[in-house]
């Protein structure tokens, strides 16, 4: 056992991180990230372990089935490079690198998934394309710049409290209750959507409907039609569908004259 | 000449923004509201990339491409509409031609899923030779192959648009200058009602309840103030945002 104290520095960080970017670019139905996650803490490893047979066997070790969030995969980098240091060093020698990944990848996987893909991104997309319909031309900037200060300010503090913590989940969910959030944004969500259907009669002019009817009277058949939408999709329906449905509804009403 | 390298750079395009999907970074560049505006941009037409990015990011918004669940790809099919409409119609898409290509993007929708299944289903070999590389080459062998799946989602995106386009601009040469007025007018409609459709479709995902309360404050403080009261939109949508804060932290209070 190497027990020369060996140090994770900035800079190794800064490489898992660069790394933890790619962690899907092989993603695969049987295996999903398992090859993204060595391929992200490898640096790490050749740091930690001088020894080369030591090194590949750790490498190995990582090869093991791995998939959660994209974003909270920092989290769990971030705890095995504090475990792999314990181990390499001697701290911990006994480190359970393994049992921790496992344990942590369906609840951060689950929490994920519920904010950022579940709340965060609809929420900014809903206020950018909101801001979009209103003709304004750097609505894909806005929602560029409020989804990734969240994603990217996130996902960075993820790979460092995973390391001070250790995988100590309870902290981060301390410091930051995503599930709250998640909760929160939601409901600015369906608000900001009520809004942008309440806007309907400034839009964009490609989407303004030319009828001789007050503006709220628009607005009103907008949020009427919505929610008639929202009661036929509760008896299924895909997007697709509901395009070709909608489509053949506007032919109708061509060839009847109404438009 | 001209029509070969606008369809390569297209291709190209949509290659690189559909890495951003799920193989690389996942800033959200690949999302219909950023692809379709600029790949109009790049054709010389965004407005016709801000109409299509804006429909289709509310009518895929909520489809995420999580664990094995694979859903349409709204950055191929982004790309590609706004690549038929700008050079279908070189003289500026109008929103029949615009509609005619979203259709067209919808209906192929099914295939841009069979695409994506084959690659993450041929991914599963890269992990094999990975994990067979000899004792001394084993990094190396995971870079290689872990970096080789970029390749392989990038020409995933980078054939899908480079067949697609030729074919949809090929359609709207032939056919759609064929269609009759009542057809362009529904198509025309048919683009205006998208966001409708859109909304309700975010609605019902975000799973909505019947005459949510939310919902509905959004839209009266929008139509009091963006409608009774003329006030500039973005100062409507900074007041519904502040609403709907206000709404959440009620809410959690009450709770």
């Amino acid at each position: 056992m190497n027990t020369e104290r060996k140090h994770i520095g900035n800079a190794d960080f800064l490489k898992v991180f660069g790394r933890a970017l790619l962690l899907q670019a092989s993603w695969s139905f049987e295996r999903m990230q398992t090859l993204g996650f060595a391929f992200a803490v490898e640096p790490v490893l050749r740091k930690l372990y001088p020894d080369r047979n030591e090194y590949e066997e750790r490498l190995k070790v990582h090869l093991e089935y791995f998939n959660t969030q994209p974003y909270c995969a920092s989290f769990i980098l971030g705890a095995v490079m504090r475990l792999e240091e314990d181990r390499a060093t001697g701290v911990n020698a006994a480190a359970d690198v393994s049992g921790l990944k496992a344990a942590l990848m369906a609840p951060l996987g689950a929490m994920g998934d519920s904010f950022f893909w579940g709340a965060l991104r609809p929420l900014t997309a809903l206020i950018a394309t909101a801001v979009l319909l209103a003709g304004v031309w750097w609505a894909p900037l806005l929602f560029l710049a409020l989804y990734n200060i969240w994603h990217v300010g996130l996902r960075m503090g993820m790979l460092y409290w995973g390391y001070q913590s250790g995988g100590d989940a309870a902290m981060l969910l301390a410091r930051y209750s995503l599930t709250r959030w998640a909760k929160r944004f939601k409901i600015m969500s369906l608000t900001v959507l009520g809004g942008m259907i309440g806007m309907l009669p400034s839009w964009r002019p490609e989407f303004r409907l030319h009828v001789p009817v007050p503006g709220v009277v628009t607005a009103m058949a907008g949020l009427v039609l919505t929610f008639a939408l929202v009661f036929v999709l509760r008896r299924g329906g895909s997007p697709i569908k509901l395009m070709f449905g909608l489509a053949l509804l506007c032919l109708a009403l061509a060839y009847a004259g109404v438009v | 000449m001209h029509m070969v390298m606008a369809v390569l750079g297209v291709a190209v395009l949509g290659g690189l923004l559909g890495l951003d999907r799920t193989a690389a970074g996942q800033f959200m560049v690949s999302q219909p509201i950023v692809a379709g505006p600029l790949t109009g941009w790049l054709l010389g037409d965004a407005s016709a990339g801000f109409v299509i990015g804006g429909v289709l990011e509310l009518i895929w918004l909520l489809d995420v491409p999580v664990g094995s669940f694979v859903p349409a790809n709204a950055t191929v099919g982004a790309v590609s509409a706004t690549g038929i409409a700008v050079l279908g119609m070189p003289g500026g898409a109008t929103l029949p031609v615009i509609g005619f290509s979203l259709l067209l993007t919808a209906a192929i929708g099914p295939l841009t899923i069979g695409a994506d299944s084959l690659v993450r289903t041929g991914n599963s070999k890269l992990i094999e030779k990975a994990a067979a590389s000899t004792v001394g080459d084993r990094a190396r062998a995971i870079s290689r192959a872990h970096l080789s799946g970029l390749v392989v989602f990038f020409l995933k995106s980078f054939i899908l648009c480079a067949v697609i386009v030729p074919a949809g601009v090929a359609a709207v040469l032939l056919l759609f200058d064929r269609l009759p007025g009542t057809v362009h007018r529904a198509l025309a409609l048919f683009v205006k009602l998208l966001p409708i459709v859109g909304a309700a479709l975010v609605a019902r995902k975000l799973s909505m309840k019947e005459f949510d309360r939310f919902v509905l404050m959004g839209f009266v403080i929008a139509a009091v103030f963006g409608l009774l009261i003329p006030v500039p939109s973005l100062i409507v949508l900074l007041l519904v945002v502040t609403a709907g804060w206000i709404g959440a932290r009620y809410s959690e209070h009450r709770a």
